[in-house]
């Protein structure tokens, strides 16, 4: 294990877990505002990435090709998000645990089987714009410059999200809202139009990330289901309903998944469920969660 | 005292009157249940084997959600270890049939005490997601390992023990072995230990005050719920002929809440009556297209949206009984105020 | 007093729907039910897409005069296993049950390939396998009623570490990894390998070998790690979408341009598809390259009909797909009817016409003695993707297991528990 190794892992660590973070941040924002568990938040980003190839094919030019398709598609599932919230999730916020994860868990199924519908089962492939395509040298290990836009704009969102939330009237609004919802609305506050603002705003960070992650990976079907599962372990390290929590959750997720691929390679996947089990048994509400919020 | 299920009183009132009644349709639907494979092809066989054993996962699920007032979201994991202790132990070693079967819910139960241990201090959401997180431990474990589990290849060609190699002897084999199981779970939900429990579904904290130790009653309902869905799991795995590794992912634990749901988890037979919709339903469907999570998805949907509380609920004659606030008693999922499932230990 | 409640609605609607259940006869013609299970979704999709056309084409074909024997219309049913093996089990048991097929092809993975292959043992129906190589379903695992027409996984990797044999002497190299997704066909290929090496080159270290889970889209972590090793040399088998995002990723490190890189899993399928993504100078196997037997009329044939039909070339697995139908077909003219017995036991042992070529049957593992086609991956003026340069092709008979190894292997795995005696008799 060469000093090299160490950098390389922890580079490659980082930059997942910052394409971690930009899908959590949005199920954590959804979930400490409304109370409720989006799995299918995970699906909103696939489909975020099947979205920024077909615009990708649609525009075809080299140049603004995928600095066009990624925003585009990021919108386009901000306004989907939109149709669904007005539709479907506005009926279940008064409901049972239970029945919001069902519905979620059934947007899951549906989304997936949409997805395969529009666009079949062929895996699609987006190339890097050539500008990103290359390597740099960091601390003597090589590393993709596509990664450093993956950094870059999770650090984006971030500092976005913390600037939203804590300097601006909707904002405030949108955190009144989570100590007391009767309050707010008592004082004459559409809560309604609070809600659906942030579940778009989820979407349109989720759509985002997929867009992202279509020239890192192909995009195929399934990937949704396997993501969805480490975005709930970055919660529940992270906090339930913290965003730095899902920074940090993210962050912890990811690099020792690499530590561990480098180390026991066998165990890496495990390890991650078992660092999820003992928080959980440990301290329930995560490292930045508090202990009121349900 | 905001008690949505139907009170003590009702329940007792339901023994006294309607107990010939319950008798009446159980020795029909058991009598249905014999003569029918003598009608239908093979192929149906099959799937009424499913339907039971299925359907008993599903019930051991119902433990928890339906009379514990839990949602396990990783109920697969027993149900998956189940089946790969039975098939592990008939491929590869020489132990008889109802020794594996017995072992098979031994280790299912076991791993329910190891891991129910820890979840039973949780409630709620984070009750869910801990036994997801088991759930997926043991997947992974199981996919990984494969020198020992055959990893994603699953263990293929179980051999089924000689006599009930034929189609129809494994069914009445398991009608049989699902009709005991349903039987120890009606005396179990209605023992002292079942009322306690209700009593914490209920109201966590009174139940506290009187003196019952909650966690230590929990993890019991947790091992026997795990036991049950070991036992599902080892029936499953001669049946199939084949296991692998899905059938302890988390996906997997989304049926038995499927079913229930679908059937009312307000009802004993409710997950039974789930079962046999969705193995219907889910094996007519997928003879004629492939996209069978949309639908099933669309189903769920408009079950959570429109009828709530399951099958059962729907066919439910409004019973014009009132609750303490006024207003009508319906299925399961009414939030009154007095009782959140989600902060089950939270203040009143 | 006895009011109806909803659990007795419930059940008086169930018993009449049980009615339902009561089979209703069916009049018949004759048509040959053909199954196909392929995995459609999942890993395994790249390759099934192409697969199906071969076999719809040769359908077509067979259709056009009559059907098998002229007179028995083929009736095709697909099945997706959507990757999982239980799925694959659950669909083969479909297929076989409600819709009464005689033989079934497929699948693409080994995993699914191995489940399948148990549940045709069980109801005896053909099972022709032209994708999974995994020499498991043919040595260890062996039936009877199993034929398989791709060359499996032990030649396969023979073919290749006699290649990289000649290498580590040449180049002096000292140290390799591998990397393979953790399923069946990466393990057979990949141990096989190593065995070989082991004996040819025994002072070429093996650093690590890494498992990345099957539908693994993340390969970051494994690229950084092993170019941290500084091996020589890189043996990799993952196939599928996860080759694709291992390829993709590899390129952002520049893994191939630092290290020599073998593949046990990258076929004409990825070199069409990936095109400038897909780094030249890498070896890889190929098992039915049509640029390679082109003189054969049945793959010119096969190649101008496809073209007409897809517009493309076809790919590593369209000609062996095409080719299990064709096999049937032989063996069902060969037997004079479409029962699986029958067709079973005229397989046994017999020379088949093929894209490849004539090719026969050993009768120990019902193995064909079709050739591997190993080169180095490179461009061709003639086509508008790289095909191989410096080719070999390595014949059946030079790469598969001896036949005294194949019965040692199935003792090791005790395979008389699952078969019967008379079937393990040669």
């Amino acid at each position: 294990m060469t000093g090299n190794q160490i950098i390389g892992q922890i580079l490659s660590g980082v930059s997942r877990g910052m394409m971690l973070f930009l899908i959590s941040s949005g199920l954590t924002l959804i979930f400490s505002v409304m109370n409720i568990l989006n799995f299918a938040h995970a699906s909103f980003w696939l489909l975020g990435a099947y979205f920024t190839w077909t615009f990708w094919k649609i525009l075809y030019s080299p140049i603004f090709g995928l600095w066009a398709s990624i925003p585009l598609a990021a919108l386009t599932i901000g306004a989907i998000g939109w149709i669904i919230e007005v539709i479907l999730i506005r009926r279940i916020y008064d409901r049972t645990l239970t029945e919001q994860l069902l519905l979620t868990y059934a947007l899951v199924l549906i989304i997936g089987d949409l997805i395969k519908l529009t666009w079949g089962v062929a895996d699609r492939i987006v190339p890097k714009p050539k500008m990103l395509s290359g390597l740099v040298n960091v601390f003597g290990s090589p590393f993709p410059v596509y990664y450093i836009l993956v950094i870059s704009l999770a650090g984006f969102v971030a500092l976005g999200l913390w600037w939203l939330l804590y300097k601006t009237r909707f904002g405030r609004r949108v955190k009144a809202s989570v100590f007391s919802r009767e309050m707010v609305g008592a004082l004459g506050i559409p809560i309604h139009r609070i809600y659906t603002g942030v579940f778009v705003l989820s979407l349109i960070i989720a759509g985002l990330a997929g867009g992202v992650q279509a020239p890192i990976s192909s995009v195929t079907l399934g990937m949704d289901m396997s993501i969805i599962v480490e975005c709930f372990c970055v919660m529940v390290i992270g906090g339930f309903g913290s965003l730095i929590g899902a920074l940090v959750g993210s962050l912890i997720v990811s690099l020792v998944y690499a530590f561990a691929i480098m180390v026991v390679p066998k165990m890496a996947l495990v390890l991650i469920f078992i660092v999820t089990a003992i928080v959980l048994i440990i301290r329930p509400w995560g490292i930045f969660g508090t202990a009121m919020r349900t | 005292m905001g008690d949505i299920w139907y009170s003590d009183e009702d329940l007792s009132n339901m023994m006294k009157t309607n107990s010939f009644r319950l008798y009446l349709w159980f020795a029909l639907i058991f009598g249905g249940s014999i003569v029918l494979p003598l009608v239908v092809g093979v192929f149906w066989i099959h799937v009424l084997t499913e339907i039971l054993i299925l359907g008993l996962f599903a019930m051991s699920f119902n433990l928890l959600f339906g009379y514990m007032g839990q949602l396990s979201f990783g109920q697969a994991a027993y149900y998956g270890l189940g089946a790969y202790a039975t098939a592990m132990m008939i491929t590869k070693t020489s132990i008889p049939f109802p020794l594996c079967i017995i072992a098979s819910i031994l280790i299912a139960g076991i791993c329910a005490l190891i891991f129910g241990y820890f979840c039973v201090r949780l409630v709620g959401i984070y009750f869910a997601i801990l036994t997801m997180a088991f759930g997926q431990l043991v997947y992974y474990i199981i996919f990984q390992w494969y020198e020992f589990t055959g990893g994603d290849n699953g263990i293929q060609g179980i051999p089924c023990p000689m006599l009930l190699r034929n189609a129809y002897s494994y069914y009445y084999f398991a009608l049989i072995i699902v009709t005991i199981a349903i039987i120890l779970m009606w005396r179990i939900i209605n023992s002292s230990f079942g009322y306690t429990m209700r009593a914490i579904r209920d109201n966590c904290n009174r139940t506290r005050f009187i003196g019952i130790n909650v966690e230590k009653h929990m993890l019991i309902n947790f091992v026997i719920a795990g036991m049950f869905a070991g036992l599902a799991g080892s029936l499953w795995a001669p049946f199939n002929r084949s296991v692998s590794p899905d059938l302890a992912n988390w996906t997997h634990s989304g049926i038995p809440v499927f079913m229930t749901i679908m059937g009312g988890p307000s009802n004993f037979f409710g997950p039974l009556i789930g079962s046999v919709v969705y193995t219907i339903l889910f094996t007519s469907v997928i003879g004629f297209t492939e996209y069978w999570p949309l639908i099933m998805g669309t189903i769920i949907i408009l079950m959570v949206l429109f009828f709530r509380g399951g099958i059962v609920e729907i066919f439910n004659k409004k019973t014009g009984q009132i609750d303490m606030n006024g207003s009508r008693k319906e299925g399961i999922f009414i939030q009154n105020g007095l009782r959140d499932s989600a902060t089950n230990k939270g203040a009143e | 007093m006895m009011h109806m409640r909803g659990l007795d609605r419930v059940l008086v609607i169930g018993l009449f729907l049980s009615l339902l259940l009561l089979p209703f006869p069916v009049k018949g013609a004759e048509p040959y039910n053909l199954g196909v299970v392929l995995e459609f979704t999942g890993t395994g999709a790249l390759y099934s897409r192409h697969s199906y056309q071969g076999i719809e084409l040769a359908v077509e074909e067979i259709n056009k005069e009559g059907g098998f024997l002229g007179k028995h219309p083929i009736k095709l049913f697909s099945r997706d296993s959507q990757s999982k093996p239980d799925v694959g089990v659950r669909e083969a048991k479909d297929l076989i049950l409600r819709e009464k097929v005689k033989g079934i092809i497929g699948t693409q993975s080994s995993n699914i390939a191995l489940a399948v292959e148990e549940v045709c043992y069980e109801y005896k129906i053909i099972h022709v396998i032209a994708n999974s190589n995994a020499e498991a379903m043919t040595v260890s695992n062996y039936s009877p009623y199993t034929y398989q027409i791709v060359p499996n996984t032990y030649m396969q990797a023979t073919a290749t570490a006699v290649s990289i044999a000649k290498n580590v002497k040449s180049k002096g190299w000292k140290t390799y990894d591998t990397i393979g997704s953790n399923y069946e066909y990466p393990h057979s290929t990949i141990n096989t390998v190593v065995e070989h090496l082991k004996k040819t080159s025994p002072e070429f270290k093996l650093a690590k070998q890494y498992w990345p889970k099957l539908g693994e889209t993340e390969f970051s972590a494994y690229v950084t790690s092993i170019i941290g090793d500084k091996p020589d040399f890189v043996y990799a088998c993952v196939p599928g979408s996860d080759g694709f995002a291992l390829f993709r990723q590899g390129n952002s490190y520049g893994l191939f341009k630092n290290v020599f890189y073998a593949s046990g899993a990258t076929f004409l399928t990825e070199m069409m598809e990936m095109k400038d993504e897909l780094p030249r100078g890498i070896v890889t196997v190929l098992r039915a390259p049509f640029f390679a037997n082109m003189n054969n009329p049945m793959m010119a044939n096969l190649v101008k009909k496809y073209q007409a039909k897809f517009n493309q070339y076809p790919d590593d697995f369209v000609p062996m797909q095409y080719d299990a139908v064709y096999v049937l077909k032989q063996a069902i003219e060969k037997a004079g009817s479409i029962e699986p017995e029958n067709v079973k036991n005229a397989m046994k042992g017999m020379t088949v016409n093929t894209t490849r070529g004539s090719l026969s049957f050993r009768k120990i593992d019902n193995m064909v003695n079709c050739p591997s086609y190993t080169g180095i991956i490179a461009d061709d003026p003639k086509y508008p993707f790289p095909i191989l340069r410096d080719m070999v092709v390595v014949s059946g008979e030079e790469s598969w297991r001896p036949e005294s190894e194949v019965l040692q292997l199935r003792d090791k795995a005790d395979l008389s528990k699952k078969r019967r005696p008379e079937e393990l008799k040669f």
